[in-house]
């Protein structure tokens, strides 16, 4: 064969091979697994007034966080696609921090007090704080 | 004793006034978007907060960062690049039922309900009207709509992407 085919193969092969990394990083790239990462440890309450206080600050503090926040259940549902959801008390009745959970937590009680981690997506005023990719803790 | 006798009435025109009022919510809410061009730009929020009452108000919140894609990649994007979602973590719509008399929340059925109102998201307010059904069954309304947004409208420079999404929302309320 001659010289110049083979580079042209060269580079075409290697061309190729950088191509295809680029696919495979952007279809194959994994999503955040909360459960192995460190969460920022407070309670509901906290994560509550810290929004409800200056959202600006809490925005930067919080938001796109692992958190692992202590509270009491108020109650439990399932979002539209099937997905459990534990709303969680703050000192204000009609405000709750709504916890989307990834895994199935078990059976929890109104009134128990769990500890759990995710990730926090924002503050939405006169409703709740909302974390997903939930897991429980304990 | 005319005072007192006004008062009364006033009372009792106030707690009527508040009894005629009725809000359905949900925390729980759902918006889906798809691009028109390419089915992997797809993505879900099952976050939404959503109030709507029998006067014909409506109100929606979604946080960007509860938009979830099928690539981890395009969800960084979406994020970073297009939404700005750490200056602007929040869409927000608030309007009205334009058709309000043609439905009647007390009874089972499926309406049919044009809205108009406000969408902010990533900075920009825009004022946009949309079609959808309102179903009420067992007495709580499940809220259907679609509509379209195109990106430039709203600052996003999405062209290498997509110029336009559907969007489908679709609330249960409690």
């Amino acid at each position: 064969m001659q010289k110049w085919k083979k580079t042209i193969l060269i580079i075409g092969g290697i061309g190729l091979l950088a191509a295809l990394a680029v696919v495979l990083y952007v279809f194959l790239k994994p999503h955040r697994d909360v459960s192995k990462e460190k969460g920022v440890q407070l309670t509901a309450q906290a994560l509550f007034d810290a929004f409800k206080t200056n959202e600006a600050e809490a925005n930067t503090r919080y938001l796109d966080k692992a958190i692992e926040l202590n509270g009491e259940v108020a109650d439990v549902n399932t979002n539209q696609d099937g997905h459990i959801v534990v709303n969680v008390k703050t000192n204000d009745p009609l405000f709750m921090i709504n916890c989307t959970f990834k895994t199935n937590p078990g059976t929890l009680q109104p009134g128990q007090t769990i500890t759990f981690k995710g990730i926090c997506t924002g503050y939405i005023p006169d409703m709740n704080v909302v974390i997903n990719e939930g897991v429980l803790v304990k | 004793m005319k005072f007192v006798f006004v008062f009364l009435i006033g009372i009792l025109f106030l707690g009527t006034q508040a009894e005629a009022q009725k809000v359905y919510g949900t925390r729980n809410g759902k918006i889906t978007f798809a691009s028109p061009t390419d089915e992997d730009v797809k993505s879900t929020n099952n976050e939404v907060a959503s109030r709507i009452a029998d006067n014909g108000q409506i109100t929606f919140s979604a946080l960007i960062k509860g938009f979830k894609f099928k690539y981890a990649e395009m969800q960084e994007h979406f994020n970073d690049q297009y939404l700005e979602s750490n200056k602007f973590p929040r869409a927000d719509f608030k309007g009205t039922i334009v058709n309000l008399k043609e439905v009647n929340f007390g009874k089972d059925g499926s309406y049919k309900v044009s809205v108009k109102g406000d969408l902010t998201m990533h900075g920009v307010t825009r004022n946009i009207t949309a079609a959808g059904t309102i179903e009420i069954k067992g007495g709580k309304p499940l809220a259907n709509c679609k509509f379209v947004i195109r990106m430039k409208d709203f600052n996003v420079d999405a062209s290498s992407v997509t110029e336009t999404v559907n969007v489908d929302v679709s609330c249960q309320y409690q």
